[in-house]
C-alpha cells in the first residue's frame, strides 16, 4: 500500500464518517428521546434531497443550492414532526409501541419511497456541488466539495450537541428521554418535545440528504444503504452519549474505506455486520456506552 | 388453572374444517389458473407469518430475520436441487435444516438482549445473509439470483402440470401440516415456557425455565417450517432471488402477521389470504399499489390494532349477543306454560334500571322469599324451594339480565354485580315486596350479599357456593379450588361441548331436572359471562365483609360438601358470625344442592329460616380466637 | 364570595385500563391546610396521585384546583369496541403539563430523576413548571439552604447520587417549581433513620414555610406532625377522613383499617 493509497483511504473514511455521523446522530436522537427506531429515516434523507432538487436545480426552480437546502432543511422539519403526530403518536399509550412503531415507520417509508417514485421518477439525479475543485493541503488531495461536506456536518453536529447541553428545550428533550414521567410532573409538554426531536431528526437527514445528493447520485432508494450503515454506527457507539454515534461514524467510515480496499467491495458490508453483531453480544451498550439504556 | 380443551372440543372445529374443505374443493370446481396461483402463494406465506408468530406473537421475540430465513430455504433448494443435482425433495427438507441451523447461529448475539436491540440485531443478520449471497456469485448467481431451479415431480408427475394443481394441494397439506404443528407446539409445555418468557420472564426463569434454551426452540423451529416453506417456494417459482432478503418481502408479511393479529395461529393465515388478493388485485396501480398497502397497514394498526382476528371475534360476539337474544325471545313467546309448570309461578316481566327481566312469583301472602341463580342459570333452577316453600313463602326468582328469558343489557352499564343488585332491588320494588329473605347462589349469593351490604333492608340472608372474599384477587384462589371448568364461567363463548361441561360441572349431566338449566347456559349472553366475572375487582368486597362481621342480619352458608370448585377449609378460616358455626353443609352434593338434593338442602333451608322467625338464629356464634398481631 | 377551596376532588374514578384502581374519591384541602394519606400498599394511593397530576385520565369525577377545573368534566366515553383503539381518536382528559403548570407538583415515589443529568440541569430545567410564580435565584437559595447537601453535589450526575440525596434533588425540583401545593409521595420510603429524620425535619420546615402539602406515609407520628386531615384510603376508596384532632395512635388505625383480622 502506497501513501498516496492510505491517504485516499483516510480521507474517503473521513468524508464517509462525516455523513454517518450526521445520519447516525439525526436516528439517536429519535431513539433516545422516543425509545423507537425510525425506519422511515432513510427515506428523510432521500425526500430532504429531492425537496433540495426541487427548489434547486436549474431543471426545476432553479433558486440555487443554498436556498435548496434552507427550503428542504424547514420542510424536513414540518414533515417530520407530522410524521410523529401520524405514525407515532396514535401508539402513545399502547404497550407495544416498539414494534408497532417500527412497522409503521416501514409501512411511512414505502409511501414516501413511492410517492418521491411518482413525483420525481425513478432515474438518478444530482445536486450541483457546494463548492467546485480541489483542495490541497500537507500534500493531500480533496475535493472542496467533500472537503465542505465534511464541515458543514462537523458545524451541525457541534451546534446540536451545545443545544442540547445548553439550551432549556435541549435539556428538557434530555429529561424526556431519560424519564418521561418525571419530565411531565415538572410541566414539559412531552408531545410536543417527541414531535421536535422527530422534526429535528428529519432536519439531520434533509442536511445528509443535500450532502449525499451532492456529492454523489441522487434515487428514490438512495437512503436505505446510508441507514443500514446508520444503524450499525448507532449500535457501535450506543446512545447513552451525544458524542458516541460521532465517533462511532468515524471509525465506521475509515473502516469500511479501508476494507473495500482491502477486501473487496461485496464483503465490506458483511464484515461490518458481523462486526457489529459482536460488539452486541460483547457490550450491548455500545463501545462508548457506559451505560445500557433500556429500551 | 389451565384450560386446554382439545381442538375438537373447541368451537374452532366447524370453521376450520368448512374452511378446508371449501380449499379442497375449489380446483375441482374452479380452474383459474390465475386464481390457483394466488392461492398457492397464500398458503406459502400463511405457513411464514403464522409461524413467525410462534416467535414475535407468542415469544415476543422480534425476529425480524424470519423473512431472510425463509429466503435461505429458497437457497439452500437451490443448492441442493440444481448445483448439486440431488433429489427436490431433500431440497425440501435440506431447506427446514439449513433455516433451523442459521436461526440457532443468529440465537447466539440475541441471547441476552432484549426489544429493539433483538430488532436492529435480527435485521443487521438479514443483511449479513443478503451480502454473503450476492458476494458469492459463482454459487448463487449474485445480484441476478438463481434461474430454472428445478420443480417437485412425484412418482414421475410433475407438480406444475395440470394448472399447477399438484402444487396447489401440496401447499395446502403443507399450510394444514404446520398449522397443526403450531397448533400443538403452542399448547404443549414449549408453548406454556414460549408465553411464560414472554410475559413473566424472571417468574418462569425462577420456576427452572432456561432463558436460553426456549429463545433457541422457538426461533430455530419456527425457522424450520419458514424454511420448508422457503423450499417449496422456490420450487414452486424456480427461482431463488436474493430480493427475498430485502425490506420490501419483510413489509409483505409483517403486515400479514400484524393485520391478522399476533398472538394467535390463524390470524395471520387469515391475513395471508387478505393481503396475497389484495395485493394481486392493486397490481394494476403499480407504485399506487405499495401506498394503499401501506396505508391500509397504517390504518388498521392505528384503530384497529387487534387487525382481522380480532375483527372475526368482534363479528363474533356481535352474532352471539342477536342469537341469545334470539333465544330469549322466543322462549319467552313458547315455553312460557313449561316453566310456568317448573316453578308453579307466574312469569312476568318487569322493566329495571337495567332492562326488562323475567320474574317468577309464587304468590302468596307468607314473607318474600327471593332466590338470586348464579352465572349462566335462570330462575327455574329453584323450582324444587318454589314448590316445597309455597306453602308459608312468598317465593320469587328472576332472570338476571342476559340470562333466561330476560332481556339481553349493555355489558357496560349493566353486566355486573352491582347492577345486578339493583336488579334485585327494582324486582322486588315493582312487586310490592319489602324485607325479604334472600337466598343466593353462586354469583348470585355475590349479589345478595351486595344487596344487603349496601343497606338494603332484608331479614336473613343465605348463600350457597359463595365464599365471601376480603381481598380480590387473592382471595379468590384462597376461596376456590380451581379446576379447568371453572376457567369456563368468564368465557364470552362456549362451545357445544364446554356448554356441556359447564353445565355439567356446575348442575350435574344433563338429566330431566337439570335439562332446561343446560338450555339456560347455551342462552346466555357471553358478554355477562366475561364482564360480570371481569368486574369482580371493583366490587367493594371490605364493605361487604364488614356488613358480614358486623352481623346484623342473619346469614347462613349451606354449600354442597363436595362442590368442586370451592375450598371448603376457606369457609372455616373465615369464621364468620353465622346460622351454625361453620356453613351448613348439605353431604354429598355438588354446587348446586339444591337442585340435585332438593329434600336435604329444603330441610336445611327450612330450619334456618324457621330459626330467623324465632329470632335465634345466631345462637351458635362461633367462638374467635383472638390472634397475634 | 367565599374563596374556592385549593383543591377540591369529587366522585374521581380511576385505574389503568380495563381494571379501575380507586372509584369514588373525595377529598377536600383549603388553602393553607395539608392532608395525609395512609393506607395499605397495594391500595390505589399512589394511583389515585398519578391521576391527581394528571400522568394517568380519570374515568369520571371532577378535579377543581382555585376553583379551576384540571380535567375534562363529565365521565369518560364508552369504550364499547374492546378492539378499537381509542387513544387514537380521544384526546387525554388531563393534561400533566398544565396540571403542574397550574401549581399542583408531584413528587413521585421512588423518584429517579435523569439519572444521567447532573443535579444543575436537573435544577435547570425545573421552573418550566414555576410558570414566573417564583424567581428561580431566590427559590434555589431557599433550596440550598433547606438541603446544603444538594449544593455540595451540583455537579454530580444524579446516577451517582444516594437515596437519600436523590429524594432530596426530587423535593428540591418540586420546590423549584413554585408550588401552590406539594403532593409528596412517600419521601421517606427506604431511607435509613438519620436520613429519615433529616429529611422529614426539612418536610416540616417546607410545611412551615406555608406550602399546602399532601403526603403518603406509613409512619402516622410523622404524618400527624404536618397534616390537618388525615384520610384513610382503603381498597380504593376513602374509608374515613380523620381530623386532627381526633387523630388516632397507629394501633387504633390498624383496628381501624384492618379489623380485628390485622395480621
Amino acid at each position: 500500500m502506497t501513501f498516496d493509497t492510505l491517504t485516499l483511504i483516510l480521507l474517503g473514511g473521513v468524508v464517509l464518517g462525516a455523513l454517518y455521523a450526521l445520519m447516525a446522530t439525526g436516528l439517536a436522537l429519535v431513539w433516545t428521546t422516543l425509545g423507537i427506531f425510525n425506519f422511515a429515516h432513510g427515506t428523510f434523507i432521500a425526500l430532504g434531497a429531492y425537496i433540495a432538487w426541487q427548489v434547486a436545480s436549474p431543471e426545476a426552480l432553479g433558486g440555487g443550492l443554498l436556498v435548496g437546502a434552507l427550503v428542504s432543511v424547514v420542510g424536513m422539519f414540518f414533515i417530520g414532526m407530522a410524521v410523529y403526530y401520524l405514525l407515532i403518536k396514535p401508539f402513545e399509550r399502547s404497550a407495544d409501541i416498539v414494534v408497532k412503531s417500527v412497522i409503521t415507520t416501514l409501512a411511512g417509508a414505502t409511501i414516501l419511497e413511492n410517492l418521491i417514485s411518482i413525483a420525481w421518477g425513478p432515474r438518478n439525479k444530482q445536486l450541483s456541488a457546494v463548492l467546485t475543485g480541489d483542495l490541497q493541503f500537507f500534500g493531500l488531495v480533496m475535493s472542496r466539495n467533500e472537503a465542505a461536506a465534511v464541515i458543514v456536518s462537523l458545524v451541525i453536529l457541534a451546534a446540536l450537541g451545545i443545544f442540547l447541553q445548553r439550551a432549556p428545550l435541549g435539556r428538557a428533550m434530555r429529561a424526556v428521554a431519560q424519564n418521561r414521567e418525571a419530565a411531565q410532573l415538572m410541566g414539559i409538554d412531552v408531545v410536543r418535545l417527541y414531535a421536535v426531536a422527530f422534526g429535528l431528526s428529519a432536519a439531520l437527514a434533509a442536511i445528509a440528504g443535500v450532502l449525499i445528493g451532492s456529492i454523489r447520485f441522487m434515487n428514490p432508494l438512495m437512503g436505505s444503504d446510508p441507514l443500514m450503515k446508520a444503524l450499525i454506527v448507532v449500535i457501535f457507539g450506543g446512545i447513552a452519549r451525544f458524542t458516541g454515534p460521532i465517533y462511532a461514524a468515524f471509525i465506521v467510515g475509515l473502516l469500511e474505506a479501508f476494507m473495500t480496499y482491502a477486501v473487496g467491495l461485496y464483503w465490506s458490508p458483511t464484515v461490518l455486520f458481523a462486526i457489529m453483531i459482536v460488539v452486541l453480544v460483547v457490550k450491548p451498550e455500545g463501545l462508548f456506552g457506559k451505560h445500557r439504556k433500556s429500551v | 388453572m389451565r384450560y386446554s380443551p382439545s381442538f375438537a372440543r373447541s368451537s374452532g372445529l366447524i370453521p376450520t374444517l368448512v374452511a378446508l374443505a371449501a380449499l379442497a374443493l375449489l380446483p375441482l370446481v374452479f380452474d383459474g389458473n390465475y386464481l390457483r396461483h394466488l392461492l398457492v402463494l397464500a398458503f406459502i406465506f400463511a405457513i411464514v407469518a403464522s409461524s413467525w408468530d410462534l416467535s414475535l406473537g407468542y415469544g415476543g421475540l422480534f425476529n425480524f430475520s424470519h423473512v431472510a430465513l425463509f429466503a435461505v430455504g429458497i437457497y439452500a433448494y437451490g443448492l441442493v436441487a440444481k448445483t448439486l443435482g440431488l433429489s427436490p425433495w431433500l431440497g425440501l427438507v435440506v431447506a427446514g435444516g439449513a433455516a433451523g441451523l442459521v436461526a440457532a447461529l443468529i440465537t447466539l448475539p440475541i441471547m441476552r438482549l432484549s426489544g429493539i436491540y433483538i430488532i436492529l440485531v435480527t435485521i443487521a443478520a438479514s443483511q449479513v445473509l443478503y451480502q454473503i449471497v450476492i458476494s458469492q456469485s459463482q454459487i448463487t448467481g449474485g445480484t441476478s439470483g438463481m434461474v430454472s431451479l428445478p420443480g417437485l415431480e412425484l412418482f414421475g408427475y410433475r407438480m406444475s402440470r395440470d394448472g399447477k394443481i399438484g402444487y396447489y394441494y401440496l401447499a395446502l397439506a403443507m399450510l394444514v401440516a404446520s398449522t397443526i404443528l403450531l397448533y400443538r407446539i403452542t399448547r404443549s409445555r414449549w408453548g406454556r415456557a414460549i408465553v411464560a418468557m414472554r410475559d413473566h420472564k424472571y417468574y418462569a426463569i425462577s420456576r427452572g425455565m432456561s432463558e436460553t434454551r426456549t429463545r433457541l426452540f422457538t426461533l430455530t423451529v419456527s425457522a424450520a417450517i419458514s424454511g420448508v416453506a422457503g423450499g417449496l417456494y422456490g420450487s414452486y417459482m424456480r427461482v431463488a432471488s436474493p430480493d427475498n432478503f430485502g425490506l420490501g418481502l419483510l413489509g409483505l408479511l409483517l403486515s400479514m402477521l400484524l393485520l391478522g393479529g399476533a398472538g394467535t395461529i390463524w390470524g395471520p393465515i387469515l391475513a395471508a389470504f387478505f393481503v396475497t388478493i389484495v395485493s394481486e388485485a392493486l397490481a394494476e396501480y403499480g407504485a399506487w399499489r405499495n401506498i394503499i398497502m401501506s396505508l391500509l397497514l397504517i390504518v388498521i394498526l392505528i384503530f384497529y390494532p387487534g387487525g382481522l382476528w380480532a375483527l372475526l371475534q368482534t363479528a363474533r360476539e356481535a352474532f352471539d349477543v342477536v342469537r341469545t337474544q334470539a333465544i330469549a325471545t322466543l322462549r319467552r313467546r313458547s315455553g312460557k306454560a313449561a316453566r310456568e309448570a317448573l316453578t308453579g309461578g307466574q312469569e312476568r316481566i318487569i322493566s329495571t334500571r337495567h332492562g326488562r327481566v323475567a320474574v317468577a312469583d309464587g304468590g302468596g301472602n307468607g314473607p318474600a322469599l327471593l332466590f338470586i341463580h348464579g352465572n349462566s342459570s335462570a330462575k327455574e333452577a329453584f323450582a324444587e324451594q318454589f314448590k316445597a316453600f309455597r306453602d308459608r313463602y312468598r317465593v320469587i326468582s328472576f332472570d338476571l339480565p342476559g340470562h333466561g328469558v330476560s332481556d339481553n343489557a349493555d355489558p357496560e352499564q349493566d353486566y355486573s354485580v352491582e347492577a345486578f343488585a339493583d336488579v334485585a332491588e327494582d324486582v322486588l320494588q315493582a312487586l310490592g315486596v319489602t324485607n325479604p329473605l334472600v337466598f343466593g347462589w353462586s354469583l348470585g349469593g355475590y349479589i345478595a350479599i351486595e344487596l344487603a351490604a349496601r343497606g338494603y333492608p332484608i331479614r336473613a340472608l343465605s348463600v350457597s357456593g359463595t365464599p365471601p372474599l376480603r381481598v380480590v384477587p387473592e382471595d379468590v384462589g384462597k376461596a376456590y379450588d380451581a379446576t379447568s371448568h371453572f376457567a369456563l364461567a368468564s368465557r364470552r363463548f362456549l362451545s357445544p361441548s364446554e356448554v356441556r361441561d359447564f353445565a355439567t360441572s356446575t348442575t350435574g349431566p344433563r338429566d330431566r331436572a337439570t335439562k332446561h338449566l343446560h338450555r339456560a347456559v347455551m342462552r346466555t349472553d357471553g358478554r355477562a359471562r366475561a364482564y360480570t366475572l371481569g368486574k369482580l375487582q371493583i366490587v367493594d368486597w371490605p364493605r361487604q365483609m364488614r356488613f358480614l362481621r358486623a352481623a346484623a342480619v342473619p346469614f347462613a352458608i349451606l354449600n354442597g360438601s363436595k362442590d368442586p370448585f370451592l375450598n371448603h377449609q376457606y369457609f372455616r378460616e373465615l369464621k364468620l358470625t353465622q346460622w351454625t358455626g361453620e356453613p351448613a353443609d348439605v353431604v354429598g352434593a355438588g354446587h348446586a344442592p339444591f337442585l340435585t338434593m332438593p329434600a336435604a338442602f329444603n330441610a336445611r333451608l327450612a330450619a334456618f329460616l324457621e330459626a330467623v322467625e324465632k329470632g335465634n338464629s345466631m345462637s351458635q356464634t362461633t367462638d374467635r380466637p383472638t390472634i397475634p398481631e | 364570595m367565599t374563596q374556592p377551596l385549593l383543591l377540591d376532588v369529587r366522585g374521581l374514578d380511576g385505574g389503568y385500563e380495563p381494571l379501575q384502581i380507586f372509584r369514588k374519591i373525595d377529598l377536600q384541602l383549603a388553602h393553607g391546610g395539608s392532608v395525609g394519606l395512609f393506607g395499605p400498599n397495594g391500595h390505589g394511593k399512589t394511583t389515585f396521585l398519578r391521576t391527581l397530576s394528571g400522568i394517568i385520565d380519570p374515568w369520571d369525577g371532577d378535579i377543581f384546583f382555585e376553583g379551576v377545573q384540571l380535567n375534562r368534566p363529565g365521565p369518560r366515553g364508552s369504550r364499547r369496541w374492546r378492539n378499537f383503539n381509542y387513544d387514537a381518536v380521544t384526546r387525554r382528559r388531563m393534561d400533566p403539563k398544565s396540571v403542574a403548570r397550574a401549581g399542583l407538583i408531584h413528587v413521585p415515589q421512588g423518584n429517579l430523576l435523569f439519572p444521567d443529568m447532573t443535579v444543575a440541569e436537573t435544577l435547570s430545567i425545573a421552573p418550566y413548571a414555576s410558570s414566573g410564580r417564583a424567581s428561580a435565584s431566590e427559590t434555589l437559595d431557599y433550596v440550598f439552604k433547606l438541603f446544603p447537601r444538594v449544593q455540595e453535589r451540583l455537579g454530580s450526575k444524579i446516577r451517582f447520587l444516594s437515596g437519600g440525596e436523590r429524594q432530596m434533588v426530587a423535593i428540591s425540583v418540586g420546590l423549584m417549581a413554585a408550588p401552590k401545593l406539594l403532593i409528596l409521595d412517600e419521601p421517606t420510603l427506604g431511607l435509613s433513620p438519620k436520613l429519615r429524620g433529616e429529611l422529614a425535619a426539612a418536610i416540616l420546615t417546607i410545611r412551615q414555610s406555608g406550602v399546602p402539602l399532601i403526603v403518603v406515609d406509613q409512619d402516622i407520628a410523622f404524618l400527624e406532625s404536618l397534616i390537618d386531615t388525615l384520610y384513610l384510603f382503603d381498597h380504593g376508596r376513602i374509608s374515613r377522613r380523620i381530623e386532627k384532632a381526633d387523630m388516632p395512635t397507629h394501633e387504633e388505625i390498624m383496628k381501624l383499617m384492618f379489623g380485628e383480622e390485622h395480621r
